[in-house]
């Protein structure tokens, strides 16, 4: 059954989404993006959407932040990357153990850089991110006020962002 | 220049954080702003990205694995060749990209909400998530896991937000369910579990036989042998316990005196001579008092009879 839902939405709003995509940086492949989003959405509805609309920007969002970061990973490759290890096929799949003890490492500086802001503010992120709680859910949960979850979620992502620039740059 | 970018900086977090929000809506405004500087979308990207790579780190670097929120991070041996190959990190990060599943959690916090015979309760979780529980049911919560509920005893009602990214899982027993839609009933019944799907889907046991239930489909799990039974049922009838209506097909008389108890809160038993007969169809219960006993009885083929500690349905025909 066609989620007509969806459809109608898509309908309605299709200029207003490759405006979006626009916007995003997609340029002349704005169509090419939207109907190839549209064809892997229909495959994989299964229930009904509550907020469809929502549904879709934010589908659009994902594929332009993926596209983002496949960029910033190619960019990296032809950098630093490949010299390591002279075979970009090679180097695609390290082995797990490895990939986890270096992730450990960095998780590890990232937590004490967040510690390092607050124990709070630690916490809220962890809320925010990885339990993917929403900013309202987590003022209830811990008894703050909307706007100190927000300006803490703000340090945290301020923090990560330099730890992240830092890195990047070694 | 140096002011203007940090400017930037500051509104592109701003959107980051906002856009994460299930209930956001101000996609206009935010093309609009997209629109207005070329550098504001990479911005917005660097942000967001700033978040997933330590959601993507927690992902990989501790799978299944519960750390306390107020651990101090673990001491781990620091191997210098492992900086020299971060590199990797960009490529396991990508490669996790499209899962995002939050494996890792916060402090087990859980609660306990349970239910006496007759008195059903609605509890709402924080995404406007329902679990309708029935009477003489409990459930298990944990604040820490909010997309996690257990099924200790009795019957609850679903009506889940759904979430591809993160989809609500409900334990009973060994079972594990996991929901791929929205609205499924879920009954311990005796020694199995019932689950019965109204809207979207569900998927029962993902790691074993992953059986998905769509609309109009309920399965039966029973607890010894993991044997799991695939049945129709009425999209209408799913969760009709909400307004007094129990629907069975071909269910043992103690199977509904259980149904019966919860709803009624009245204690029932059955009389052993009449513990085999079964019974199909659906049963409306209008009070939740002894007196819906007394009307829904003879629809069993049966008469309820008042016993020192409650009541016992006996055979229509039996002496008193």
């Amino acid at each position: 059954m066609p989620p007509q839902g969806l459809e109608a939405v898509l309908i309605a709003e299709r200029e207003a989404l490759l405006r979006f995509l626009r916007a995003r940086g997609a340029g002349d492949a704005a169509e090419d993006i939207l109907q190839d989003l549209w064809l892997r959405l229909r495959s994989a509805q299964t229930g009904p959407i509550l907020d469809p609309r929502g549904y879709l920007y934010r589908a659009a969002n994902n594929v332009m932040h993926d596209r983002f970061r496949s960029a910033q990973r190619h960019r990296k490759r032809d950098g630093d990357w490949v010299s390591v290890h002279g075979d970009a096929s090679a180097a695609s799949e390290p082995p797990l153990p490895d990939r986890m003890l270096i992730a450990r490492a960095m998780l590890d500086q990232a937590e004490a850089a967040l510690h390092a802001e607050g124990e709070r503010v630690l916490q809220i992120f962890r809320l925010f991110r990885i339990d993917e709680m929403g900013q309202r859910a987590i003022a209830q949960h811990l008894g703050l006020s909307l706007s100190t979850v927000e300006k803490d979620l703000q340090k945290a992502y301020r923090t990560l962002m330099r730890l992240k620039d830092v890195q990047d740059a070694e | 220049m140096t002011n203007s970018n940090e400017h930037i900086r500051q509104e592109a977090l701003e959107w980051a954080l906002a856009t994460q929000e299930t209930d956001f809506a101000g996609w206009a405004a935010l093309t609009e702003w997209l629109e207005a500087d070329a550098r504001h979308g990479a911005a917005y990207d660097e942000a967001l990205a700033a978040g997933n790579w330590m959601a993507e780190l927690v992902a990989t670097a501790a799978p299944a694995q519960v750390r306390a929120a107020n651990d101090q991070p673990l001491a781990q041996p620091r191997r210098n060749t492992a900086w020299r190959r971060r590199g990797y990190i960009a490529m396991a990060a990508a490669l996790l990209a499209v899962l995002l599943i939050p494996v890792w959690q916060m402090r087990p916090q859980p609660y306990d909400i349970s239910t006496r015979p007759g008195e059903t309760r609605t509890i709402v979780l924080d995404d406007d998530s329902r679990i309708l529980l029935n009477g003489n049911s409990r459930l298990a919560l944990d604040r820490a896991r909010p997309r996690f509920a257990r099924l200790d005893d009795g019957e609850a009602m679903f009506e889940i937000r759904h979430d591809e990214a993160d989809p609500f899982v409900v334990e009973s027993g060994d079972a594990r369910l996991v929901d791929a839609g929205t609205a499924f009933n879920v009954m311990r019944n005796g020694a199995a579990l019932d689950v019965a799907v109204s809207e979207g889907a569900v998927i029962v046991n993902p790691d074993r036989e992953a059986v998905r239930l769509q609309p109009g489909r309920k399965a039966r799990i029973d607890d010894a042998s993991g044997r799991i039974t695939v049945s129709q049922v009425a999209v209408a009838e799913v969760g009709g316990w909400r307004s007094g209506q129990l629907s069975f097909a071909d269910a043992s008389l103690t199977e509904i005196a259980a149904a019966l108890e919860r709803t009624l809160g009245t204690p029932l038993t059955v009389s052993p001579a009449i513990v085999h007969r079964r019974f199909s169809g659906v049963l409306q219960v209008q009070d939740r008092d002894e007196k819906a006993l007394l009307a829904v009885a003879p629809v069993l083929g049966t008469r309820a009879v008042k016993r020192p500690n409650g009541w016992e349905l006996v055979a229509s025909d039996a002496q008193p």
